[in-house]
């Protein structure tokens, strides 16, 4: 990636773009994970697996018409790390009421809530790098790594698209086998129906559609830019904050901070970062049109859970590495098998927090006790 | 059956939860708790700032059969949410 002013114009566009469609779509992965689970609600469900299933077809097209190569997939060294790192996560983002990207998306809404998660997420992101140097680093990390580096499915000598077709292929085959011809042209119809009038103003647009726009573009992002990440540039935005108070020097001689600037000519904020930061304004600029912003107070009860849930979420993003955007779409979309660990962590970790942390009811395995039943 | 913001302005609510300043998953809930107490027929309004509380809260009650949405009022990122309990 190169620091030039086109590239961060670029990056300016795609954060609008993704923050703009996250706050239209109301797309929230935690949600789409613990509303499952707790009430059988699966319509974000379905938006995420339709969000991987146009990232891996998208990723195997790039790869096939030579647009990246495989070793640009992004995929990180697989051990026990990405299963601990995930479980965290999702604890974290359960207990914060939102994830990465949510929290982005909902400080542009006008969420105070969520400012204080996104501070929360990147003072966890540096409590990991000063204890990854000097102590996490050979006591924690290393041991709980199996393999030196990443693998993806695209590395198996097979034609590109024929794994992501396959995986496609057999969704659709269970979305037919349970919804029938009929009821899958309908929801395919009825994800387009927001767009009669004014699609601008509207406060709510479909998520299956959406999640099919988002897949496009951080394809074409893939191909033009980077690998779409929240929390590896929020690690960055935080080391800035903090070379501004203790020095350059101090970012530097930490050994996993001076990592994450290994490519950058100073320490500031690139491309990737003011991706991020657009996100927040596309989804402000959003808000406003669908008159949906506010300056939402939150309940001062509930904030040892966003500071406690973005601590959590940013050490745990360290850890993993990466967060729910990262390892969904260039990371399961890009057939990474260190993401598919990190996300299967994220599941049981809203498992956790929803029936333990919460103690919501778990309809999904339990016959509705609704009259009796405390909840 | 979905009322019209003006039939929903007629409605006299039999409980009334404030969720202002909540989020997921106590706007839920309050909500599945206002409609346990709620007997079957009498109406639930549930007022709520988080957006997303006006898909997952309907989504929640017709999944599982507790409650009929009769309509959401939205105002300037305020939103009233009629529930009635089956």
């Amino acid at each position: 990636m190169f620091f030039i002013l086109d590239m961060f114009i670029l990056a300016g566009i795609f954060g609008f773009l993704y923050g703009f469609l996250l706050q239209k779509a109301d797309f929230c992965f935690t949600a789409s994970l613990r509303d499952w689970i707790s009430v059988r609600d699966s319509r974000i469900g379905k938006g995420v697996l339709v969000l991987i299933a146009t990232a891996m077809i998208g990723w195997g097209i790039v790869l096939t018409l030579g647009l990246a190569t495989v070793g640009e997939v992004w995929s990180m060294p697989i051990g026990f790390s990405n299963l601990i790192g995930g479980v965290l996560f999702g604890i974290g983002m359960t207990i914060a009421g939102s994830c990465a990207s949510g929290a982005l998306y909902r400080a542009g809404m006008g969420y105070i809530q969520f400012w204080i998660v996104i501070a929360s997420m990147m003072i966890g992101n540096l409590l990991f790098a000063l204890v990854y140097d000097p102590w996490a680093s050979d006591y924690v990390m290393e041991p709980l790594q199996l393999a030196e580096g990443g693998f993806t499915l695209f590395q198996l000598n097979l034609p590109f698209l024929l794994i992501p077709l396959v995986i496609v292929a057999l969704m659709l085959f269970i979305a037919f086998r349970q919804f029938g011809w009929s009821g899958v042209w309908q929801g395919a119809k009825d994800s387009l129906q927001d767009f009669k009038g004014n699609p601008f103003t509207k406060s709510h647009w479909d998520i299956r559609f959406v999640a099919v726009l988002l897949g496009i573009i951080a394809t074409i992002q893939f191909v033009v830019m980077s690998s779409i990440s929240i929390t590896g540039p929020e690690t960055r935005i935080a080391g800035v904050l903090l070379s501004f108070v203790f020095g350059d020097d101090f970012v530097y001689q930490n050994t996993y901070l001076n990592g994450m600037f290994a490519d950058f000519p100073t320490i500031g904020l690139g491309p990737e970062e003011t991706l991020v930061i657009f996100m927040i304004v596309g989804a402000f600029v959003s808000a406003i049109l669908s008159k949906s912003f506010r300056i939402r107070k939150p309940k001062l009860a509930r904030m040892p859970y966003a500071v406690g849930g973005g601590l959590l979420m940013g050490i745990s993003s360290r850890m993993a590495p990466g967060c729910n955007i990262a390892n969904v779409i260039p990371g399961i979309g890009g057939l990474s098998i260190s993401s598919l660990i990190v996300v299967i962590g994220m599941a049981v970790g809203v498992f956790i927090a929803t029936a333990y942390i919460f103690k919501m009811p778990l309809l999904l395995f339990q016959k509705m006790d609704f009259d009796d039943s405390g909840s | 059956m979905a009322l019209s913001n003006e039939e929903l302005a007629t409605l006299e609510a039999d409980h009334t939860v404030d969720g202002i300043g909540e989020v997921c998953p106590h706007t839920l809930n309050i909500a599945l708790k206002a409609l346990k107490k709620a007997k079957p027929g009498e109406i639930v309004v549930e007022i709520t700032d988080h957006s997303i509380a006006t898909k997952t809260i309907p989504a929640a009650v017709k999944m599982n059969k507790i409650a009929e949405v009769l309509g959401i009022v939205s105002e300037k990122g305020e939103y009233k949410i009629f529930l009635k309990k089956l």
